[in-house]
């Protein structure tokens, strides 16, 4: 597995403030080669979140341009970059983000059911299993834990068979012992799976799980040496 | 997205409690329409065959020749029903007791009347009991009037020109009798077959002639076109509406009142279902993001949730349906004791406006706000602030104009639409303004006020945008429901006081200036008789300003093209012509029911003077100060115009086109009328007073006044129905509107109760919050109310427009009770959950 699946050049992301323009990425450059693991540091407010929407084509850069297995997100349009985020995309977030009113099964059934696989059902099971949950299928997210909660949406993350995983602060709403848990699996499922994976924390410990760390601050990147704890 | 997910999609909705209020909103909107459409199609099936009855038939064509042969056939190709009746006036006597009376004679074919139903009786005066038969050939039955005046009883032979025959019943009712002063003389009933051996009908008598016609309403509509152009001069084509002015009008009322009913329904579920999906719509934000990250595409967004709400449709508008049938039944099983003996099956029409209301709405109303979840940033999954743009112009556009749409097409009446609307429009723009002022005011009360009071306020004023919707919403649904009660209670009032209870119902003509005293004595003694005797001669108009009337008339008619189109309709009402006969008295006094619109009433001793009826005196180009010569008994005298004339010609009151001056028909032979009322079961009086006084005639119109009475109750009942339907509408709303502003209530409510705030604070503050809302909304749907009733009664139902001090109060207190009962029941949950649980819920 070689090869650059993910790529930035120039990115810039300003928005407009009531004291003139905010600048919350500057100049941002980066190649991820294809199964890397990649985590993105840096202090609140220094613009990983956003770097990371950039690059996943949830968001559009004020500048610069991003590849994304091989197509130039940046110049597609809303519904195109929603065609790449179904075929290559995968997220795990902060707050979890799953649906209230649909059980865990189900929430882990929507990838699926979205690209038409007939055999959604079944497949979400497995994957239901393999996070450990396969007796709370049926329960709804407000009656599971925090750490149950992320379990269920790394499954739906890993049910689409993802090339990239964009996970923003994945262990951040859970105490140590479940973050630690949730990381494990996290990262198991990442290599068994080979998908190129993308992190953003401030978890010093969880940064060092990953071979490279991108460091930012202010909106620009560090050198890797600056970045070195 | 496909069908099927988006079925799945609406399913795992439907459980997690998403699309209730959706589908609740759905299912009132057609529901209520199905069931006032039901019904008031059945109804207005009845009324129009009760309707019926007073004309014996669906249509009559009505002629002073025989009816053409090919209008006959032409109705029997269309599979009409026939009859003929033939009117005409001829001396009725009696060799045994030497007595003759003038009759009005009806001969008729098998199968009259086509509509309604005889009575006839053994004696005299009394009620009789239906019948479906005829006198046979060579019989006749005789009015209650003809057995006194000729004095003959059941079995007794008359003779009618050269005619014998034997009476074989007394006939109490007719229904096609009418009202009209032209059925003068006492009826006597007889076949067709038999008017050739009386051998009265000679060139140029008196006849009239006329088919009567029952069947579909297509085929007579296509009869009608059919002929058309035939018809005029000689022919009249007569409907329910033609044969009674009065009926006419309050069935015209309360078809607009009733479709009013139906458009405010529409209107407020369309409210609540715009309510309901711009929550569901909200509550998904969160959700489309997630698809959207997980690669939905917007298209795929916007024909999954598209999907999703035209399955909510079907489902509603099917459950609507059913809804509005079960409903339908229940109102009519509820009423049965009051409707028309049977209800005629309904038409298809009421299940397609059912159908397609749901649609619309779902459209029109439903569509808008879910439209708005296609764009939705995938971002909100990071930034929960990302709200989607509010959806473009057109969305809206189409949406009022598919709204508009429904209501032009619902009432079928764009006059009533429009004002509805416009009344609405410039309500919902002063109610937003007024509803702010109202927040800014109660947010500075609120700061003197306890600390339940002070949350509530401060509430409001947090909210105050959200506020401000609410409170027009409110007050809109709180407007139209006062506008419904009001505009009800001065239609049903308007109608009821049109017929008095003891409207008089015998007029008493014919008596001679000798038997005055006697007649009125016996009425006093006998009836409670408080009336007056009007003086009545004979005489016509001669000349105006000295030209001859013919060419008064003939100048008149060449401006105007006018003709000379005598109506029979009560009250011998009509265009008038100037060179006919009429009826002319003369008073001291202005009578009752009359108005002095334009001149003075006379003084005693004035110069003989005259005054017309203002429309009589507009139609023939009279005016005051013209000077009018009479002819009365061969002499002319002159008067002239001083003052014209409002009459109330519905106040069943003996009333005058001309009335003049004391003194001004001195020494002419006057006879006397008036008018009173006689109970049913009293008819036997009339023996009695025309034995007494065999000169005298009487004229009965009970069953007139019993008939129209009959209608006015039921049409009142099914507005009062609609009343009720209206506001199960408006708390549809109430609840759509509550539960939209719930997700925001949780939250704040869950941090009241984390910082400490009691349930028993909490509470008092959220009743008090929708008090305060329920204030204002009631204030602003009084004030709302006041001008679109106004404009209602002033110009769709033409009633006078007043104001009403009673809703002032009552408005205000409604909306308290209602929004706080109402908003205290949708939020008790929030109240009672636990601040942790509703916490994580957030």
């Amino acid at each position: 597995m070689s090869g650059c699946i993910l790529r930035a050049r120039a990115v810039v992301k300003r928005v407009p403030t009531s004291e003139g323009d905010l600048t919350i990425l500057d100049g941002i450059d980066l190649a991820v080669d294809t199964g890397a693991q990649v985590a993105v540091v840096g202090e609140s407010g220094s613009g990983k979140t956003t770097l990371l929407s950039i690059l996943a084509g949830l968001d559009l850069p004020t500048g610069g341009d991003v590849w994304l297995d091989g197509e130039e997100i940046t110049a597609l349009d809303e519904e195109q970059r929603a065609r790449v985020r179904a075929r290559s995309v995968g997220f795990v977030f902060q707050s979890f983000q799953l649906i209230d009113s649909l059980t865990a099964l189900e929430n882990v059934m929507l990838p699926l059911e979205l690209h038409g696989r007939r055999q959604a059902r079944e497949d979400a099971l497995g994957f239901m299993e393999r996070v450990g949950l396969s007796a709370r299928t049926t329960h709804y997210p407000l009656q599971l834990s925090g750490g149950e909660q992320q379990r269920v949406a790394i499954a739906r993350a890993f049910a689409s068979g993802p090339k990239v995983l964009f996970a923003d602060e994945p262990t951040g709403n859970l105490d140590t012992a479940t973050g630690g848990k949730i990381a494990d699996l996290l990262f198991e499922l990442n290599r068994e799976a080979g998908t190129t994976l993308m992190l953003v924390t401030h978890d010093a410990a969880l940064a060092r799980r990953c071979a490279e760390v991108i460091a930012l601050d202010a909106g620009r990147m560090l050198a890797p040496r600056e970045a070195a704890p | 997205m496909s069908l099927s997910l988006a079925l799945r999609l609406a399913l795992r909705d439907w459980r997690a409690g998403e699309l209730r209020l959706l589908l609740a909103a759905l299912l009132l909107a057609v529901g209520a329409v199905t069931a006032v459409s039901l019904f008031v199609d059945r109804l207005q099936r009845a009324l129009v065959a009760e309707s019926a009855a007073l004309l014996g038939a669906d249509r009559v064509i009505d002629a002073s020749r025989p009816v053409p042969q090919r209008f006959r056939d032409l109705a029997a190709d269309r599979g009409l029903v026939l009859a003929d009746v033939i009117r005409f006036p001829s001396m009725a006597s009696s060799e045994a007791t030497g007595r003759s009376q003038l009759a009005s004679v009806k001969a008729v074919t098998p199968g009259y009347p086509l509509r309604g139903t005889l009575r006839v009786a053994g004696e005299p005066f009394t009620r009789g009991r239906r019948t479906d038969g005829l006198p046979a050939p060579g019989e006749v039955w005789l009015d209650s009037r003809l057995f006194p005046a000729l004095d003959v009883k059941v079995g007794d032979t008359v003779s009618v020109g050269y005619a014998d025959f034997t009476v074989t019943a007394v006939l109490a009712s007719e229904p096609d009798r009418g009202g009209g002063f032209m059925g003068f003389a006492p009826r006597l009933l007889m076949r067709a077959e038999d008017i050739a051996a009386t051998r009265v009908i000679q060139p140029g008598s008196r006849i009239r002639y006329r088919l009567l016609l029952a069947g579909g309403g297509d085929a007579l509509r296509s009869l009608h076109d059919a002929i058309r152009d035939e018809l005029a001069p000689g022919y009249r084509w007569r409907d329910v509406r033609a044969a009674n002015a009065r009926i006419d009008s309050a069935l015209e009322r309360a078809e607009s009142f009733l479709l009013l009913g139906g458009l405010l329904t529409v209107l407020l579920a369309g409210v609540a279902v715009a309510l309901s999906a711009r929550r569901y719509a909200r509550r998904h934000y969160d959700h489309v993001a997630v698809l959207k990250t997980l690669g939905a595409t917007p298209a795929e967004v916007q024909w999954g949730y598209t999907l999703v709400l035209l399955i909510i449709g079907v489902a509603g508008a099917l459950a609507g349906l059913v809804l509005g049938a079960v409903a339908h039944f229940g109102i009519i099983a509820a009423l049965r004791g009051f409707l028309p003996m049977s209800l005629p099956p309904p038409g298809a029409q009421p299940v397609w406006v059912g159908l397609l209301t749901g649609f619309i709405c779902v459209l029109a109303f439903g569509l808008p706000p879910l439209l708005r979840l296609r764009g939705v940033s995938p971002m909100r999954v990071i930034r929960r602030d990302l709200a989607p743009a509010t959806a473009s112009a057109w969305t809206y556009g189409c949406a009022a104009a598919g709204g508009l749409g429904l209501l032009v097409w619902y009432s079928g009446d764009a006059t009533l639409t429009g004002w509805a609307l416009a009344g609405a429009a410039v309500t919902v723009s002063v109610f937003a303004g007024l509803a702010l002022i109202l927040l800014r005011g109660g947010r500075a009360l609120g700061m003197q006020a306890g600390s339940v009071w002070r949350l509530a306020l401060a509430g409001l004023h947090r909210r105050h945008r959200e506020n401000v919707g609410q409170i027009v919403v409110f007050g809109v649904a709180v407007m139209l429901l006062l506008i419904m009660v009001l505009v009800r209670t001065a239609l049903v009032d308007e109608w009821q006081s049109r017929i008095p209870v003891r409207a008089p119902n015998q007029f008493v003509m014919n008596v001679a200036p000798a038997e005055v005293g006697p007649v009125e004595t016996l009425l006093k003694a006998r009836t409670g008789y408080d009336g007056r005797m009007f003086p009545m001669i004979r005489g016509r108009i001669t000349e105006v300003n000295g030209i001859g009337a013919a060419q008064w008339q003939r100048q008149r008619r060449q401006r105007a093209e006018e003709t000379d189109d005598e109506r029979d309709g009560p009250g011998g009402r009509g265009r008038p012509g100037i060179l006919r006969e009429r009826n002319l008295t003369f008073l001291a006094d202005l009578p009752d029911h009359n108005v002095v619109v334009d001149g003075d009433w006379w003084a005693a001793g004035a110069a003989p003077s005259a005054s017309l009826e203002e429309e009589y005196a507009a139609a023939l180009g009279l005016a005051l100060g013209d000077s009018l010569t009479f002819d009365v008994g061969g002499l002319p005298f002159t008067a002239k115009v001083t003052n014209t004339r409002r009459v109330a010609w519905d106040s069943l009151q003996p009333n005058f086109f001309i009335i003049l001056s004391p003194g001004a028909l001195d020494g002419q032979p006057a006879t006397y009328m008036t008018s009173f009322h006689l109970p049913s079961e009293r008819k036997a009086f009339l023996n009695e007073l025309l034995s007494r006084h065999p000169t005298v005639s009487v004229i009965d119109v009970d069953q007139i006044i019993t008939h129209l009475r009959r209608i006015i109750t039921h049409v009142a009942q099914a507005v009062e129905l609609v009343l009720a339907l209206v506001l199960c509408a408006g708390l549809l709303v109430l609840i759509a509107s509550i539960q939209s502003s719930r997700d925001q209530r949780l939250k704040e409510l869950a941090l009241l109760r984390a910082l400490g705030g009691t349930r028993r604070l909490i509470t008092g503050a959220l009743v008090a919050e929708f008090a305060a809302l329920g204030a204002f909304a009631g204030v602003v749907a009084v004030i709302g109310a006041e001008i679109t009733t106004f404009t209602l009664n002033r110009f769709v139902f033409e009633l006078p427009a007043s104001l009403h001090p009673q809703i002032w109060l009552a408005g205000p207190l409604f909306g308290i009770l209602m929004v706080s009962a109402v908003g205290y029941l949708g939020t008790r949950r929030l109240v009672r959950t636990p601040p942790a649980t509703a916490l994580r819920e957030l």
